[in-house]
């Protein structure tokens, strides 16, 4: 019994015993229980057993040796054990009906033919055809397809219809998603303050080019965990690595959490949890402060992985913290845009300097230097915030007042004018679209006061920093000019002021004309000074990622989670319970960090659970539940597989496959198993009502992302495009985004604070967890979505437009309706319900009859399911 | 026992833990049993957002006032001055205070309205909370948690008792905010979606325009949506005759039903043309300040009325700088107390008029409350040392005053309260066992209050 910080109870030795240190409340930071203390006689009573051996109060023995786990036996459960190489049992081959059977068959029947069960038919081909198109490519298939499947009745149409949609781009975006569901991905930070993603696209195009091009799964692996310190390889190839690593990164995590050492404690937590559910099914995170309660993982491999992610840098520091990002090498022809730019901009720069030098030197020359004054040197009321935010300000910074505190700030610039005389006033600031647009500039003159306002959104007419208010007498001695934040309603600036003098000191009209022609110059060229700022190319892609850190180490145990309280130092390294040895669970590392080495442990043909939790996935997604069901979960708190040998099996072929995640689903989709009816006549209803032998197959609900991808489908609307950025541009918070798009869901932005509606209605995978398995729910709020959303009714629409377009006669477009909507033909009864529907209704602006029925067919319970 | 204390788990504990995964957890809102008997139906929180200053309104100090000016040492706990000794300057309240009720407890000129119904208010002056920004906090006061993703008190609440009227959502939080936490401040977490709260309206949008999110088709004329439902009875109907007897099946059908209902239902709750004048004034709606946030807290009272679980309504914007986070310029506390104290006192006297006030439990406070200190000359800082939070109605003793800050406002000392604290009296009170109320997520049993939280006895009626 005991924990990281040493024994709670050594019999005999009440000094050793934590726990009797605990209860006597001597150690500051080691109070149990936590909320009161022990009354005097409880503690002397504890203490006393202890001395006297601890014996057991149940049975009255003495116990000799602390509780620790137990990795040996631990090693026996059955995920932990190497995958096996179960032979392919023998079955009566009449089962197969004619059809010779695969292994996948073989196993399930072998279980089936022991429980005493029989499977059901085969699913109507029209049936598996839909659930094929939606399993493989997330979409239904077209009235078209449809028929061209029917009618093809050669032995082959089904193999190559599954290579067909295999190959097809819309394969990835549908078996990227599931994986990004895994990778809790999302395009903002949620929490706290919600931060914008801007880069994390890349991370879900990376992915849903690894499954298109079936990027083996342990390479895969290997990239997302440690892709930037695998050996170099092609500038695309090292790109891909970087914008890999952001499955570290898009973490959700509370960058303002003022405790900094916490908030990296935090995020390595919320890696190591991720990595381990991701790829291992296990809540490592769990061992944080105490040795795992049901698995065999003690603390100490909770903080061997986070002395590897401690050693890696996901954090820049910063008040509101920032996350790392890489640098990509751009195309060539990016990259040569980017270069004439750069080049255009430098010059444009040094000329713009040099003419303001000449400038001065004139202006001196003919009397017209202009007096300037700072704001450092001006008197501030209320509180302003420093900023260089902006780079077109004079001297060392320019000032703002944060937006707030309208009406009690003012600053107050005063000079010291030699001379009296007129001059031009000039008003400098940094302009910005977060600017106040009416700010108050009141000058003192000669004549009295004159107040006037600027509009600080708009670009400084003189160098891209000033702006002059006109031409104003002043006397000899001081004169202010007071900027004020009354009235205003966004952040108010205040940089500088000049006034120039514009008395005839010198008659020199050649200076004159060279004064006005400099002028003119410098304005020009900071007019394309600002340009070139404006139209800056891209740029350096940058993609959310991970480094090592410059110094990496080992990392000591925090007592019970407590990020201040350390205990011993623990060698980094892996679960010692999913590695054969206790010396293969050490990080051998070559250098850095040590994710290379866990990357590779983990895509280790070796490790127990890595490929039988992702053959499992596989299964869940094509089956609609794993042979584990609980598929984040392969732990003691998990369940058991229903059929281990067929899982051993799979997981053996995947490997054999060189872990081809397509191969994986060709063998599952091209098994009899995965074609059978989802209903029909069994004992296996009365035997086996939870299906776990396999007797039929599961109905499986359609995915939030499947609804309305088949909703636009059908109205005719869905875009085809693929990959790249698609959160709208100037859109600065996730919350109330308006989302506003009909590509496909998997590129709809994925927001931590708000999601698409219909992405929440129906279960779309919680972006702040690892989920292999979403929620299933029915709520009336999807079927309120589905009634009376504006999409709903919209979509609904088109797609009767399009319906009655197609058709020529009523009962064709009946038929039409239902092989759209729902894939098949309408049976005798539901065909008379809605021609007489049809023809019942008086078609009108706000009542057309083929909307209706579209609207009422998407609606419809079938339309969600998936037989 | 010697199990409890060295691991944490009792054996029977662990015993339940065992069993297969989620038998028998509840995935409904039909109403359920409490644990124990309850003393209050349902919970209507008055979220302050930004942490309104306790030494500003209830929390009376008079050392406060005789220390004005002095420098008080304070080590920093955000980010660049952390664990850094600073001298900063204490300043005394801007209001005046006057005692009121039997009870005599003090209240400022923040509080004219609520300082009239201070005999039915139960203070805790020693709250004690985590994170020291809003986000952080906020998150904590809403879950438990100030960065780990934990359901809401609203879902846990809904989890544990489902709710009264099948008709409406369970857990309903009126025009919150998108910042600091956001709609994690209402989620469920790794609950049954079921229990997640059902947000209505948003901040910034006038109280006016808050219903149901798609409870009204704009699309379609009345007539037209009825023969489309009923011409989606007749579909599903006919789809449901080749699949007798599946329960899946039927409750999609049976979820239309619902929806069809609550379309009927629920836009009305939200809409206040039935209630009359006078209560309409009782809640400031019609005068200028107080219109939109009486209309909330009106509403408040509508849902409550309804048999709503859980209501949230909140004081709060979409800045950066929440309602109450006077960091300058503290005289502008006195536009929100003006916004807030005449409806939440109107909401309090109908509640109390009406009866509900003694099935329901009142919950008014902030993520934390102000330094007794100045900050920019003429703000105050955040606190999550020491503030004040009030409870009233069902449960909880009326008119007393619970625990202290030290004599200047600025630590809980005597009779400390943790946010932990207060859910699980909150649980309570509804007839929840905070340590018993637990869900099995990634292999762990969760609560609400984690590893802690105690129940305050002392506040219980």
């Amino acid at each position: 019994m005991g924990g990281d910080s040493g024994p709670a109870i050594v019999p005999g030795d009440r000094e050793a015993s934590r726990l009797i240190r605990a209860v006597s409340y001597a150690d500051g930071d080691l109070k149990m229980p936590p909320k009161y203390r022990l009354t005097e006689t409880e503690r002397v009573a504890l203490a006393q057993w202890v001395e006297s051996g601890a014996a057991d109060p149940r049975s009255g023995q003495v116990s000799k040796k602390s509780e620790e786990i137990d990795l040996a036996k631990g090693r026996r459960f059955w995920s932990f054990r190497p995958v096996t190489q179960p032979p392919v049992p023998k079955v009566d081959e009449a089962l197969g009906q004619g059809e010779s059977l695969g292994a996948i068959d073989r196993f399930v029947l072998s279980r089936l033919a022991k429980e005493g069960v029989r499977q059901v038919d085969l699913a109507k081909p029209e049936t598996l055809v839909r659930r094929l198109y939606f399993d493989l490519i997330g979409l239904p298939p077209t009235p078209e397809q449809l028929d061209e499947f029917l009618a093809d009745t050669s032995p082959e149409a089904y193999a190559r219809l599954v290579d067909r949609l295999l190959s097809s781009p819309q394969f990835g975006e549908t078996w990227g998603r599931h994986w990004l569901d895994v990778a809790r991905f999302a395009e903002s930070s949620g929490g706290g303050r919600s931060l914008m993603f801007r880069n994390a696209w890349r991370y879900r195009d990376y992915v849903i080019d690894a499954f298109n091009s079936d990027k083996p799964f342990n390479e895969f692996i290997l990239e997302q965990i440690a892709g930037d310190l695998l050996p170099e390889g092609t500038a695309a190839q090292q790109n891909e690595r970087f914008v890999a690593t952001g499955f570290l990164a898009l973490g959700p995590h509370n960058y303002e959490l003022q405790d900094k050492e916490l908030l990296r404690m935090e995020v390595v937590d919320e890696q190591i949890e991720t990595v381990g559910r991701a790829f291992l099914a296990m809540t490592i995170g769990c061992a944080r402060c105490h040795d795992h309660k049901f698995d065999p993982i003690p603390t100490r491999d909770y903080y061997a992985m986070a002395g590897i992610f401690r050693s890696t840098q996901s954090l820049v520091p910063g008040n509101v913290s920032g996350w790392v990002e890489r640098n990509l090498s751009p195309s060539p022809e990016v990259q040569r845009k980017i270069d004439q730019h750069s080049k255009a901009t430098k010059k444009s720069n040094a000329a713009l300097r040099d003419a303001k030098t000449e400038l001065q030197k004139v202006e001196v020359a003919a009397g017209r230097a202009g007096v300037f004054v700072d704001n450092p040197q001006a008197e501030k009321i209320g509180e302003w915030m420093k900023s260089t935010s902006n780079k077109n300000f004079y001297g060392e910074n320019y000032i703002h007042d944060k937006g707030e505190g309208k009406g009690q700030k003012k600053v107050i610039f005063t000079a010291e004018l030699k001379k009296a005389g007129e001059y031009e006033v000039r008003v400098g600031y940094t302009h910005g679209t977060n600017r106040s647009e009416k700010v108050p500039v009141t000058i003192a003159h000669t004549g009295g006061e004159t107040t006037l306002h600027i509009n600080q959104r708009e670009v400084p007419p003189i160098s891209n920093n000033f702006k002059a208010l006109g031409r104003f007498r002043f006397d000899e001695g001081k004169a202010t000019i007071t900027v004020s934040n009354a009235g205003t309603k966004d952040v108010t600036i205040a940089d500088a002021v000049a006034f120039i003098p514009l008395m005839n000191l010198n008659k020199d009209s050649g200076l004159e004309s060279r004064l006005a022609k400099l002028r003119g110059e410098v304005d020009r060229l900071a007019k394309r000074v600002e340009l070139l700022k404006n139209s800056k190319p891209a740029g350096s892609p940058k993609a959310m990622a991970v480094q090592d850190q410059k110094e990496v180490s080992d990392w000591h145990v925090h007592i019970r989670g407590g990020i201040r309280n350390k205990g011993p130092i623990v060698p980094r390294g892996f679960l010692q319970v999913a590695s054969r040895r206790q010396v293969d669970a050490q990080a051998k590392i070559r250098a850095g960090s040590g994710r290379r080495e866990l990357a590779e442990w983990i895509a280790s043909d070796e490790n127990p659970l890595t490929r039988r939790v992702m053959v499992n996935r596989i299964w869940h997604h094509l089956m609609g539940q794993g042979l584990v069901r609980t598929t984040d979960n392969f732990g003691v708190m998990g369940e058991a597989p229903s059929h281990s040998e067929l899982l051993d099996w799979l997981a053996g072929q995947f490997a054999r496959d060189n872990w081809s995640v397509k191969e994986m689903i060709r063998h599952i989709v091209l098994s009899r198993t995965y074609r059978l009816a989802s209903v029909g006549e069994s004992d296996g209803l009365a035997a086996d009502p939870e299906n776990r032998l396999l007797w039929r197959a599961n109905r499986k609900r359609l995915t939030a992302e499947a609804i309305r991808d088949s909703i636009l489908a059908i109205s005719g609307q869905l875009s085809d495009q693929q990959g790249g950025y698609t959160i709208r541009k100037f859109s600065q918070y996730d919350w109330g985004y308006e989302f506003n798009t009909v590509r496909r869901s998997v590129y709809v932005p994925l927001f931590r604070n708000t999601l698409m509606e219909v992405f929440e209605a129906f279960d779309v995978a919680n972006p702040n967890v690892v989920t292999g398995r979403r929620n299933e729910t029915t709520l009336p709020t999807q079927a309120l979505y589905l009634l009376n959303s504006p999409f709903v009714n919209k979509e609904a629409k088109r797609a009767g437009e399009r319906i009655e377009r197609l058709g020529h006669t009523d009962a064709e477009r009946v038929r039409l309706a239902y092989r759209l909507t729902l894939g098949r033909e309408p049976s005798a009864a539901e065909a008379e319900v809605a021609m007489a529907f049809v023809s019942d209704a008086v078609s009108s602006e706000e009542n057309r009859p083929w909307a209706s029925l579209a609207h009422s067919l998407i609606s419809s319970i079938q339309f969600r399911y998936l037989d | 026992m010697l199990k409890t204390t060295a691991c944490g788990f009792g054996s029977l504990a662990l015993a339940g833990l065992c069993q297969q995964a989620q038998a028998g957890v509840p995935s409904t809102l039909l109403q359920r049993q409490p644990m124990f008997p309850p003393r209050a139906k349902r919970v209507i929180f008055l979220f302050m957002a930004g942490g309104p200053s306790h030494v500003d309104s209830y929390d009376h100090k008079p050392e406060l006032y005789r220390n004005h000016g002095r420098d008080y040492d304070f080590t920093g706990v955000r980010f660049g001055t952390f664990g850094k000794k600073s001298k900063r300057k204490l300043m005394k309240p801007l209001w005046d205070f006057k005692q009121y009720g039997q009870c005599g407890q003090h209240v400022s000129e923040l509080f004219p309205y609520t300082a009239q119904m201070v005999d039915d208010l139960c203070f805790i002056k020693s709250m004690h909370t985590e994170g020291v920004a809003h986000g952080p906090s906020t998150l904590f006061l809403h879950t438990g948690a100030t960065n780990l993703i934990r359901p809401s008190v609203g879902s846990w609440v809904t989890y544990g008792l489902g709710t009264e009227n099948q008709n409406l959502p369970g857990f309903v939080t009126l025009q919150p905010s998108g910042s600091k936490g956001g709609p994690r401040n209402h989620s469920n977490a790794f609950l049954p979606a079921i229990f997640q709260g059902t947000s209505i309206g948003k901040a910034g949008q006038p109280a006016s325009e808050a219903t149901l999110r798609n409870a009204v088709n704009t699309s379609l004329p009345r007539a037209e949506q009825e023969r489309r439902f009923r011409l989606l009875q007749k579909l599903n109907a006919a789809q449901l005759a080749n699949r007798p007897q599946d329960d899946q099946l039927e409750a999609v059908a049976e979820s239309f039903e619902l929806a069809w209902r609550m379309q009927m239902n629920a836009p009305e709750v939200f809409d206040l043309a039935g209630e009359d004048q006078a209560t309409k004034r009782l809640y400031g709606i019609g005068e200028k300040h107080t219109d939109d946030f009486g209309k909330q807290c009106l509403m408040a009272r509508r849902m409550a009325e309804s048999g709503v679980r859980y209501i949230q309504v909140n004081y709060a914007d979409e800045s950066t700088n929440p309602r109450w986070d006077q960091h300058s310029n503290m005289p502008k506390h006195m536009d929100h107390a003006r916004a807030t104290d005449k409806p939440v006192a109107g909401l309090l006297a109908d509640l109390k008029r009406r009866g509900l006030l003694e099935e329901t439990l009142v919950w008014w406070g902030g993520e934390f409350g102000r330094t007794p200190f100045s900050q920019n000359a003429d703000g105050r800082d955040h606190n999550p040392r020491g503030f004040t939070t009030w409870l009233a109605g069902a449960g909880v003793k009326p008119g007393i005053s619970y625990g202290a800050t030290d004599e200047l406002g600025d630590t809980a000392v005597e009779n400390k309260v943790h946010m932990h604290d207060l859910h699980a009296t909150i649980l309570h009170i509804l007839g929840l066992d905070h340590e018993k109320l637990t869900y099995r997520y990634a292999g762990r049993d969760f609560r609400l209050t984690d590893v802690h939280g105690s129940v305050v006895h002392d506040i219980l009626s």
